[in-house]
């Protein structure tokens, strides 16, 4: 099965997935608020588990293929956008910041 | 209907204001795709399955990895569950709606939307007039949010890889988790999710992402109870 044709099925299936959560509670509207009720402490903790699993790692190492390297440049570029994202709630500017930081460092450093 | 399509209207015009953080978003959605090898048609297709940005930059970083389709699929279902929180608010306004506006909406629901229309001053709001309000808001998000992904498309063909677009993704998700964390104890998930991620980063299939999660919330489910037990054997 050639890569592409993967990935559309994959688009497809999460596609249709998201619908069906968003979709949810409106459709079995009238039957299911005790449900909501008792889930409602692991939908709060699950967005911090999830953002930090996907974006620490990446953070910390540049990817070459064998070895995984700390990068402190990336390190300090982050720093910069925790500190933005402090002020500023749109993703925007800490994501701005944050390049920005990461390109004069490059850039200094030759 | 001169009322309704007044709140419609005034449901596009509160949106606006976020424009400025959804459109920056949505051209970095783009020009990431682009940056990852992917033809225009397949970011533009995946945009509009997906319609939501966390979860196709998700998907770009586990795609780069290899993941398997099911861990790929579980993770971007995971990130959209916050969508069945928005759904359970909404689902009195649009649970009594014939289904092709009930699907519709549904399918574009967003965190802008939510935002928006779960404000106490929306509340006061007859049932009409909250759903146009909230139609008006939705459309012109999902309108906005296209043309920002298609602006960066055309804009990331032209960028050298020496700029690192992709580490705008880290960098995207670090500032969403800086807004979630309300609490120390949030503080403390993410903290213990993020070094499982670490430590655990070279098994295989990315089976050490979902460890991390795991770890994460089951510290943040027991964490209260524990340190309330230690604290009352300190006296």
């Amino acid at each position: 099965m050639s890569e592409n044709l993967q990935l559309w099925l994959l688009f497809f299936a999460v596609g249709l997935g998201t619908f069906l959560i968003r979709l949810s509670f409106i459709q079995l509207h009238g039957s299911a608020e005790a449900l909501i009720a008792r889930s409602k402490h692991i939908l709060m903790l699950l967005p911090p588990a999830i953002l930090a699993a996907l974006c620490i790692p990446a953070i910390i190492f540049t990817r070459p293929l064998t070895a995984y390297q700390v990068d402190s440049f990336q390190l300090l570029a982050a720093l910069v956008a925790i500190l933005i994202a402090k002020f500023s709630r749109s993703v925007f500017w800490p994501v701005m910041g944050g390049m920005l930081c990461l390109w004069v460092l490059r850039f200094i450093s030759g | 209907m001169k009322d309704y399509r007044q709140q419609f209207w005034l449901g596009v015009r509160d949106l606006l204001p976020l424009v400025s953080g959804a459109a920056p978003f949505g051209m970095i959605v783009g020009a990431t795709g682009i940056s990852l090898g992917m033809s225009p048609e397949m970011v533009m297709g995946m945009t509009a399955l997906f319609f939501a940005g966390s979860a196709q930059l998700a998907a770009y970083s586990l795609i780069q990895d290899n993941a398997p389709f099911v861990i790929i699929l579980a993770t971007a279902m995971v990130i959209n569950l916050r969508f069945s929180i928005y759904s359970a608010t909404f689902a009195p306004l649009l649970g009594p709606l014939p289904k092709r506006y009930r699907f519709t909406l549904a399918y574009m629901l967003s965190d802008q939307t939510y935002g928006l229309c779960s404000m106490p001053e929306q509340m006061q709001k007859n049932t009409a007039e909250r759903i146009w309000y909230l139609a008006g808001a939705t459309l012109a998000l999902y309108v906005t949010w296209m043309i920002s992904v298609l602006l960066g498309i055309v804009l990331g063909a032209g960028i050298p890889p020496g700029w690192s677009l992709e580490f705008t993704i880290p960098l995207a998700f670090l500032a969403m988790l800086v807004t979630t964390i309300t609490s120390r104890l949030l503080f403390m998930v993410a903290i213990i999710s993020g070094s499982c991620a670490v430590l655990f980063q070279q098994l295989p299939f990315n089976t050490g992402f979902i460890v991390a999660v795991v770890a994460g919330v089951s510290a943040g489910l027991l964490l209260p109870g524990l340190l309330k037990k230690g604290a009352s054997s300190d006296e």
